[in-house]
């Protein structure tokens, strides 16, 4: 079954072009890195699949497209989503263990998300996904009192505790050191193999994708530069991918 | 034992007690003949009167209420601005060295004191013991501004001042300049722009007071609404309250105007020319009298308080009364602004709503309502909360748009339905924002209950009111310093509870509103 497809016109945000006509289809259960040098539109694309922007272009998603969809229906799509933000957006005050589930708020009834809020209603669900990540200590601490790559984590946490169909991440890995971060992407990578969700992903770190990803998709200036399996990269593909960026092959993450 | 430091069980248990001890009022707002006279009332309000002569007697009240402000500002500055410099560290060559001087210390620390006992008592009262001294008419409303304005005036500059780089004016100073060029080129430069923004917001709420005072006699636009009401005309309280509103929403877009232009010297001066200019030509001369025998007896009166145990007991109860009246009123307005709120991000005509409310001053609502559920602190109560609930509900959607938007996005994104998204995405950003505002509120609300008995809404404010009239300056003596200690009550509790400060860059979205800045919130 397709989970993703694209296929149309690109994207516009005001004057500039983000994105350029491009087709793409991602088959359920396939795992996908998005590399790129920097402002290449992966984070476009990507907030484009998970239906935060809208563009010209058609977008189906399990065969259905979101934008035609009545809100409700859409809502209830969208849970099958999960974004990990390269910054995620998560209050400073509200307690690790709340953040962790409002990942499931899109299948939880109204009344169980507000007394949830009083006394959190499965914390053991939220301490496992934590514990995964090696945060399992930090559930009653709040948001504000992490660091960055710690928060990055809970963003990570509150995902898998979502338990999406399609799992979208945008630099899930950018602030954390390269033993956790080859860590946590196991743990996306993981749950993706044993739930057959969908993942993908944009790096920075080019040989953490290659190494753990089957398939990659190369984005350069709003353009799909080439789209095949993992072990068909060639260090002269990555060269004319990063061609003209400042810093060489970015190191690995 | 720190359960029992917790304040939320302690806030319900008054809550309750209030509940239970106005329980008659509360009843009687069940009660159909008291609404069916609210109704009469409602319905010779309607059309507005709008006669050649009423419309002349309206702008003529009007432009004494403006008259009043003015001059009173006026009279403020001129109490404020030596008291403020008096009691400034910004200025001060014994702190260079330092040099131990007690002396200078001590005159710093009296200014200090003077100014503070000037602006702990509500304008309103001031203006009540000085219709007692100098008759009805314009003149109580103008010292009641100037000296309660005066002390207001004296502690913001000083803050202003001392929160401003202290280092220009000391290098000065260091270089032998004297203090006065000391605060022209080291001072002065840095925080005039601040200064007279304050000034300008200061002259705004004037005006509204200015509009209250009438109610104690002090003439302007407010006495004709006082004088209305007592017939039940309900069609010249209408005209007057348009002409109030029309007034008021006049002022706060001048004053906008002159903060935000960038050089307000000129324009200010202009406009404040031309309002004294008014002012004077207005005033009716003949009214200003004062009698400094009467002066004389007055302050003798007034420093033999009544001690006597039966009239203490009496004002304990005013004073639970009052405590009472702000906490329920701040604690209803709060639950009612949080909906609100939130409805009014898609609902224009709530913005419109809170604006009415929030510009209808407490006095006001509660002479109304006086009308409705008799006299006694639920109509207090109930016009605090419409007032609040305009002025909390206006500042909590600036709180909302303010917030960051994306976690609640981010839980849409992830099928969260707008109710659900909006307590785990939103909520946790906004509610110690809301925390605080609504403390500080509390704090306003303590300190406008202590003056609806005015009206007879009950609270000090009607004993005070009451002792005034019978002239039992004795009992006002005691009184007035229950006020004081209930003011000084809420100042201390409030600074010690005081919520963390907000981020700089959210600090300068909030607004100054009210008779004081709160202190954690202003822009620096």
């Amino acid at each position: 079954m397709i989970a993703v497809a694209l296929d149309g016109s690109g994207l516009r945000l005001g004057e500039s072009r983000i994105l350029h006509p491009l087709r793409l289809q991602i088959e359920a259960g396939e795992c996908v890195a998005i590399i790129g040098p920097s402002g290449a539109g992966k984070t476009s694309l990507l907030r484009l699949i998970g239906t935060e922007l809208r563009s010209e272009l058609a977008l189906s998603l399990w065969g259905e497209d979101p934008w035609t969809l009545s809100t409700r229906a859409r809502q209830r799509l969208r849970s099958r989503i999960g974004m990990v933000w390269q910054q995620p957006p998560l209050p400073a005050s509200q307690p690790v263990v709340t953040a962790v589930l409002a990942g499931r708020l899109g299948q939880w009834s109204l009344v169980r998300a507000l007394f949830s809020l009083l006394r959190p209603c499965d914390p053991e669900g939220a301490r496992a996904e934590l514990a995964r990540l090696g945060l399992a200590d930090k559930w009653q601490q709040r948001c504000g009192e992490l660091s960055g790559g710690q928060l990055q984590r809970v963003g990570i946490a509150r995902v898998l505790y979502q338990q999406p169909d399609l799992m979208l991440a945008d630099e899930p890995v950018s602030a954390l050191d390269p033993v956790l971060a080859q860590s946590s992407l196991d743990a996306l990578l993981a749950q993706a193999r044993a739930r057959g969700s969908t993942l993908i992903a944009s790096l920075h770190a080019v040989e953490l994708a290659l190494e753990r990803f089957p398939r990659i998709i190369g984005l350069r200036e709003g353009r799909v530069q080439f789209d095949c399996p993992a072990a068909a990269v060639t260090p002269a593909m990555l060269a004319a991918l990063y061609a003209g960026d400042q810093e060489a092959l970015p190191c690995i993450g | 034992m720190s359960r029992w430091r917790h304040p939320l069980p302690w806030l319900l248990a008054l809550v309750g007690y209030s509940l239970w001890q106005q329980a008659d009022g509360w009843l009687g707002l069940l009660d159909g003949q008291s609404w069916r006279q609210m109704g009469n009332f409602l319905a010779t309000s309607w059309p507005p009167r709008q006669d050649q002569d009423f419309l002349a007697l309206t702008l003529t009240a009007t432009l004494e209420s403006l008259a009043v402000a003015t001059l009173g500002l006026a009279g403020a500055l001129l109490l404020g601005i030596p008291f403020a410099l008096l009691g400034s560290r910004a200025l001060s060559l014994a702190e260079l060295g330092p040099i131990p001087s007690p002396l200078r210390g001590a005159l710093r620390a009296f200014s200090r004191l003077i100014a503070i006992l000037l602006r702990s008592l509500p304008e309103l009262i001031w203006a009540l013991l000085f219709v007692r001294l100098s008759g009805l008419g314009p003149l109580a409303a103008i010292l009641a501004i100037a000296v309660s304005y005066g002390g207001m005036l004296a502690k913001v500059y000083n803050e202003i001042m001392e929160s401003g780089a202290l280092q220009p004016a000391r290098a000065l100073l260091l270089g032998g300049s004297d203090r006065l060029q000391a605060l022209c080129y080291g001072v002065l430069p840095a925080v005039r722009q601040e200064l007279l923004s304050y000034t300008v917001y200061r002259w705004e709420c004037a005006l509204r007071a200015s509009v209250i005072m009438g109610f104690v006699g002090a003439g302007g636009l407010g006495q004709q609404l006082e004088l209305s009401l007592r017939m039940f005309a309900g069609g010249e309280v209408v005209t007057l309250l348009l002409a109030f509103i029309l007034l008021v929403t006049l002022a706060d877009g001048l004053s906008a105007w002159l903060r935000h232009t960038h050089s307000p010297g000129r324009q200010l001066l202009a406009c404040l020319g031309l309002a004294s200019a008014m002012a004077i030509y207005q005033l009716d001369w003949r009214m200003l009298s004062f009698s400094l025998g009467g002066l004389g007896r007055f302050i003798g009166e007034f420093l033999q308080p009544d001690w006597s145990r039966p009239f203490l007991l009496t004002v304990g109860t005013g004073l639970l009364d009052t405590v009472q009246m702000a906490l329920l009123s701040t604690l209803l307005s709060a639950l009612l602004a949080l909906p609100l709120a939130c409805l009014a991000r898609h609902c224009w005509p709530l913005r419109l709503l809170f604006n009415l409310l929030r510009s209808v001053p407490e006095l006001i609502f509660a002479s109304l309502l006086v009308i409705a559920v008799g006299l006694g602190p639920v109509a207090g109560i109930l016009a605090l909360t419409l007032h609040t609930t305009g002025v909390l509900a206006r500042l909590f959607v600036e709180t909302l748009e303010n917030a960051d938007q994306t976690p609640r996005l981010a839980l849409q994104l992830s099928g969260a339905g707008p109710v659900a998204s909006f307590w785990y995405g939103l909520f946790p950003l906004v509610s110690r924002q809301w925390l605080a505002y609504s403390l500080y509120r509390g704090e306003m609300n303590l300190r406008a209950a202590t003056i609806l008995g005015v009206v007879g809404a009950g609270g000090l404010g009607q004993q005070l009111y009451v002792s005034l009239s019978l002239f039992r300056y004795d009992q006002a003596s005691t009184l007035i310093l229950a006020i004081l200690l209930l003011v000084w009550l809420a100042e201390g509790i409030s600074r010690r509870s005081r919520l963390p400060r907000p981020a700089p860059a959210q600090r300068d979205c909030q607004i100054w509103i009210g008779s004081k800045l709160p202190a954690s919130s202003r822009p620096r």
